[in-house]
């Protein structure tokens, strides 16, 4: 229970500061882009593939099953499509992203704080919430949603692909988007928001926390992705329950 | 010249300051007063509580109880932005050196300066001052890594200098240095802090760092404030 | 750009070398592995991690069903959900979630552990007293954590359904019996294997990920923490593209 209480406090202890500190210092656009771009490449390789190879095992998983129930797989394609679109490739960017961004962000905080540099930048008057944290907030909450794009992109292409050559079948079925409204975009869009914002405060917290010598350092990596998975799970989960709940 | 003293003299204290990290009791019911001008030296076995209660006189790390004074004003009762600013008077020379090293020497030893919102050319103009004094003026633009310890602890001077503050800390400056090293950067230290209030924790007093006033810790306590025999 | 390019290939050969040769040493040490590490192992990297697989379980199986639901009720297959969302759950997501949240869990704990143990030097030290450390400490981490990692999926697969079940109950209202009619009379024992094989394969994936990323560590903090990252990041890597080569067999094997 405090296990879970450290999870989700700290980040948002450190959500209160990071808003505190763009509203003293504005926003440092530089390493904000800066920021971006490091994510940006980092991250869409793994994403695109990861999601790649998703879309084309559930397919694969789908055709088994449909083979033995209903005989014919292209039926299910556009509800296939909404629920790519709407729970699973929000949920598998987010988890991939919180091991990728969670795991980048904390070693590099955790090792500057460890070699005493975020006390360095302190007395150099520097505010390491607004030099560190804040640009990462934000590059990600912007960069989440686009990867969630092409990571959806990604695994439909493939999916389609998979079902036109493999099994010989209408792929197009799998892109069909005639399921797909405007409460399916939001749900997927709020999901890769939140999970864009938590990410990155997960990890910086547990970074800036590092205290000793290099054990602390891979302790601290360790939960980082932990918490930052965990907190995807638990976002998606409260989100797809309110768009039950709201019936949309 | 470049190095004197830009900042006030600075009278420091500590109020019976404690500092908890979670279970570890690293500062235990300090209260100590550092005069302005003045040079101490703060000893101990490792883990005693010397970093820790070098920084929380820097304002680095929060009293878990009690308090830190600068001159009249109590640490925590000034907001971040004003703590922020008066943090200028102090340099500090970390154990760590804490130099970025994705940065040139240069733009290292610049950084406090550009960050306080120094002119850029006065910025390089102070920054080659204080390299100079430091004898590292043919290193600006090599990267930290690439340097020596002795060199890498000379950096670290510049940077803790380069803001002219009026208490110089330095957090076992010794660390890693061989014999003849230690005998440079310690006599750069005194140089330096000509004028200044100069805090320097060392495991064991040295004759390379000769400072009139030791305190002892030990297991988060100050058990001896002696001048030396 | 050819030069990029051959820089990829060539760190990606050297991994893949890296992969063979601590998988064919840990395989050559089976016999003569060291019990306690090996114990110890199986203690901290299962044990220590079952409240997290536990709380990952819930929340996979709970999501599961609300995803899925919205379908089976829009589709009048209410009645179908214990079997869809347990097939979901046994073949692909139980697997897969796992495995990314073990990767952090598990990976970056065990790279970091062997990027010290190589930075401080003490993986030379052994060897400098005539003793072998990969069988001494690196051999029984990949099969600890391998072990580790399919013990806690089989428990995770039991308490995912359980709360599949439960969240069926109050978000479709179907009642518990029902659930589990559809759960057992469509879904046969190759369903189970086929997902803890899936399991089985990604802890041993992530036992060897992490160790290699763990031995290649250089340098201090810095070098941890990259040690720790690059291991949960290249063990999701490693997690997906097994699962895309595990499936098609799988799905033929156990149908």
């Amino acid at each position: 229970m405090t296990a879970l209480l450290r999870t989700f406090g700290a980040p948002a202890v450190l959500f209160g500061k990071a808003l505190g500190a763009l509203r003293r210092h504005g926003l440092d656009g530089r390493a904000t882009m800066l920021q971006l771009v490091e994510i940006g490449s980092k991250s869409m390789l793994l994403i695109a593939a990861g999601l790649a190879f998703f879309g084309a095992v559930m397919v694969t998983i789908a055709w088994a099953q449909a083979r033995k129930y209903t005989g014919n797989v292209t039926v299910v394609g556009p509800a296939y499509f909404e629920l790519m679109l709407r729970e699973f490739a929000p949920l598998l960017v987010a988890v991939l992203a919180a091991s990728r961004i969670g795991a980048g962000t904390s070693a590099e905080l955790a090792a500057m704080a460890v070699n005493e540099q975020l006390e360095a930048l302190e007395l150099s008057a520097a505010d390491p919430i607004a030099e560190l944290v804040s640009p990462r907030l934000v590059a990600s909450v912007v960069a989440l949603p686009a990867l969630l794009v092409v990571g959806t992109a990604a695994s439909t292409l493939s999916a389609s692909l998979v079902v036109t050559f493999a099994f010989g079948a209408d792929g197009g079925a799998f892109t069909d988007a005639r399921f797909v409204d405007a409460p399916d975009v939001a749900c997927a869009l709020i999901k890769a928001v939140l999970c864009g914002a938590f990410i990155p405060l997960a990890a910086a917290a547990r970074g800036l926390a590092a205290r000793g010598g290099a054990p602390a350092v891979g302790e601290a990596v360790t939960a980082a992705v932990v918490d930052a998975s965990i907190g995807c799970l638990l976002i998606d989960f409260v989100v797809a329950a309110a768009f039950l709940l709201a019936g949309v | 010249m470049c190095a004197s003293p830009h900042h006030p003299p600075l009278r420091l204290r500590t109020e019976r300051l404690s500092v908890r990290f979670g279970e570890v009791l690293a500062v235990d019911d300090v209260t100590v007063a550092v005069a302005a001008p003045s040079r101490v030296l703060v000893t101990g076995p490792a883990a005693s509580g010397k970093t820790t209660w070098l920084k929380a006189l820097a304002g680095l790390v929060r009293p878990t109880s009690g308090e830190v004074w600068w001159g009249d004003d109590v640490v925590s009762a000034l907001s971040p932005e004003e703590r922020r600013a008066r943090q200028a008077a102090f340099g500090m020379i970390f154990q760590s050196d804490a130099l970025f090293d994705s940065m040139s020497v240069l733009d290292n030893v610049t950084l406090p300066l550009v960050k306080r919102g120094v002119p850029a050319a006065e910025a390089l103009r102070r920054a080659g001052e204080a390299l100079e004094q430091v004898g590292l003026s043919a290193a600006a633009e090599r990267r930290p890594e690439t340097l020596s310890g002795g060199m890498k602890k000379r950096v670290g001077v510049a940077r803790a200098i380069v803001s002219r503050p009026s208490v110089l800390l330095a957090d076992d400056p010794f660390a890693g240095l061989d014999p003849e090293t230690e005998r440079s950067v310690g006599a750069l230290l005194l140089e330096v802090s000509e004028g200044r209030t100069l805090v320097a924790a060392l495991p064991d007093p040295s004759p390379s760092l000769p400072l009139p006033r030791v305190l002892r810790f030990d297991a988060g306590r100050l058990v001896a404030d002696e001048a030396p025999r | 750009m050819i030069r990029a390019l051959g820089a990829f290939g060539l760190s990606g050969l050297r991994l893949t070398g890296a992969l063979g040769l601590v998988l064919a040493r840990t395989v050559l040490h089976l016999p003569s592995l060291d019990r306690r590490e090996l114990l110890r192992s199986v203690v901290l990297f299962g044990y220590g991690s079952l409240p997290l697989a536990l709380l990952a379980a819930i929340l996979i199986g709970s999501t599961v069903v609300l995803q899925a639901g919205v379908y089976a009720v829009k589709f009048g297959a209410r009645l179908y959900t214990g079997w869809a969302a347990g097939y979901a759950l046994m073949r692909e997501f139980g697997p897969l979630l796992l495995g990314l949240v073990m990767a952090a869990r598990i990976g970056a704990r065990n790279a970091a552990e062997l990027a010290l143990l190589r930075i401080n030097g003490q993986l030379e030290g052994l060897r400098g007293i005539s003793l072998d450390p990969f069988r001494l400490l690196v051999a029984p981490r990949v099969v600890g954590s391998a072990v580790a990692i399919t013990a806690l999926g089989s428990v995770t697969f039991l308490v995912a359904v359980a709360f599949e079940a439960i969240a069926s109950y109050f978000s479709l209202k179907l009642p518990l019996r029902v659930f589990f009619e559809s759960f057992s009379d469509m879904l046969r024992q190759g369903d189970l294997v086929g997902g803890l094989v899936k399991t089985l394969a990604f802890g041993v994936a992530i036992s060897l990920v992490s160790t290699v990323a763990g031995l290649r560590a250089r340098g201090g903090a810095a070098g941890v923490g990259h040690a720790s990252a690059s291991a949960v990041v290249l063990s999701c890597a490693a997690i997906f593209s097994l699962d895309l080569l595990l499936t098609p067999f799988l799905t033929r094997a156990f149908s």
